[in-house]
């Protein structure tokens, strides 16, 4: 039941994705989007039903260009809106990828800013899991033909970004123009604090949950394992923390049930509450794996650490 | 009378034979639920320490990795499965472990997929699975103290 209804929701994707594109000119249209639990008044969605060209975007996202349409999802009642982007962005080695998104459901933003809609990322066929979530846009209402907004993927962000409304005899033959980067602000402090003492010593978990392993078995490393992988973040169910050294270093200890794994956390740097730092898998001399986000101040530091395919949420707070 | 006494002693022998089967066999299930059936229980318990011990030696995988520890893990647990099968277990609880295991199978193949085509939301969420087979309370309910063990791996 789940498989046919992703493959009707990938059929709606397909149809959808050979309307916004430049290059696939058809006018399709969306179908097979079930109707969202929580309703947001036409109205409220109509400024948002246009096709779009990427202008600009924080050069975290590493994305190069994009475009984007939103229109309402055929014969829905009441109605609500799905989008679909294309976003060519930088691989790793400086190439450039083609990702594909869904943004459905819509909700309202808070005081009436605009719309936000889950982000979902669409795979290559209607396999299992295949449309899944993998953020958030969040659209702020239109000026003239601008849209501003943030953007969430692959558990980064938020970006902002922002977005042309095209008319509707504007088409690229080939990718659209690179966004603007925009140069978000790094914090750039060294450490953790203005303070060695503020931030260094030895810190304790205090978000663990209950242990997915416990009662497993032999099965219960694989299920850790697994419990690591993917945007949501892990549930982590006991860790520690100690931060060092000038420069200092900070040594994360998290058990996600039967597997215990250690990261090293290098060039700890701060702006205000902001709390960032580079992540390692085997020491600081080793490659860079992933990136360490978040908040701190007062012998608190809260946020994602990710780590490759593994998404952490950890809040750790400093012993007496 | 010589003939019905010999009849008398085969029917004796018969049912001394048949009562020490009867015994040989149902005794396991009486005990399925503490210590395991002599054989079974030894038997499985000597193939969980094999199997943690090859999961641990796996270790806690890369990025890169991830597609082999789940293939490997499925391959171990299918093996585990084959061989505590084979022991032939009695009684609801020995029965019960080793469907758990059987069980596990599928569940596992099907994360191995999700991981070949990068979907590791879709590795987490299958993952679900494999927690709701309690797989550790039903080793401990037939007894089996090192298949109740969750094999310690570190990075």
């Amino acid at each position: 039941m789940k498989r046919t209804a992703l493959i009707v929701v990938l059929g709606g994707v397909l149809a959808l994705l050979a309307s916004v594109g430049v290059a696939l000119a058809t006018t399709g249209a969306t179908t097979g989007y079930p109707q969202p639990k929580n309703i947001v008044p036409a109205q409220k969605q109509a400024p948002f039903e246009n096709r779009y060209v990427l202008t600009a975007v924080g050069s975290g996202a590493s994305i190069r260009s994009g475009e984007m349409k939103f229109e309402f999802e055929e014969g829905s009642s009441p109605q609500f809106l799905v989008g679909i982007s294309q976003f060519y962005s930088y691989g790793p080695t400086g190439e450039i990828e083609t990702g594909l998104f869904t943004f459905y459901p819509p909700k309202e933003l808070p005081n009436d800013k605009g719309l936000g809609f889950t982000a979902l990322k669409v795979g290559a066929s209607a396999q299992y899991g295949q449309v899944t979530p993998d953020g958030e846009l969040q659209l702020f209402n239109p000026e003239g033909d601008r849209v501003k907004g943030r953007l969430r993927l692959h558990g980064g962000g938020p970006w902002p970004v922002e977005f042309k409304v095209l008319g509707d005899a504007e088409r690229y033959t080939a990718s659209p123009p690179a966004a603007k980067q925009i140069q978000e602000a790094e914090p750039n402090n060294p450490g953790w604090g203005g303070e060695p003492s503020e931030y260094e010593g030895e810190y304790e978990l205090t978000n663990g949950g209950n242990d997915p392993t416990a009662k497993a078995g032999t099965l219960g490393a694989v299920i850790g394992v697994a419990q690591g992988l993917g945007t949501q973040g892990a549930l982590v169910s006991s860790g520690s923390m100690t931060v060092e050294g000038n420069p200092a270093i900070a040594t994360v200890k998290l058990d996600t049930g039967g597997t215990e794994r250690t990261f090293t956390l290098t060039k700890l740097a701060w702006q205000g509450d902001q709390r960032v730092a580079q992540v390692h898998n085997e020491g600081p001399d080793s490659p860079p794996v992933g990136r360490f986000e978040g908040t701190g101040g007062q012998g608190e530091v809260k946020g994602t650490l990710v780590s490759g395919h593994s998404v952490y949420k950890v809040n750790f707070k400093l012993k007496g | 009378m010589k003939t019905k006494f010999r009849s008398f002693a085969s029917l004796l022998v018969l049912v001394a034979v048949g009562v020490m089967l009867l015994a040989g066999c149902g005794g396991g299930s009486s005990s399925s639920s503490e210590g395991g059936s002599g054989d079974f229980a030894s038997g499985a318990e000597a193939a969980c320490k094999k199997a943690n011990g090859a999961i641990s030696a796996l270790g806690i995988p890369q990025q890169e990795q991830v597609v082999t520890y789940l293939q490997d893990t499925e391959q171990l647990i299918e093996r585990l499965h084959k061989e505590v099968a084979a022991l032939g277990p009695s009684g609801t609880a020995e029965t019960a472990y080793v469907e758990g295991l059987e069980e596990a199978i599928p569940v596992l193949t099907s994360m191995s997929n999700a991981a070949l085509s990068e979907n590791f939301d879709a590795v987490r969420e299958l993952s679900a699975g494999l927690v709701e087979i309690k797989l550790g309370e039903l080793a401990e309910a037939a007894g089996l103290k090192a298949c109740a063990e969750v094999p310690v791996s570190e990075s």
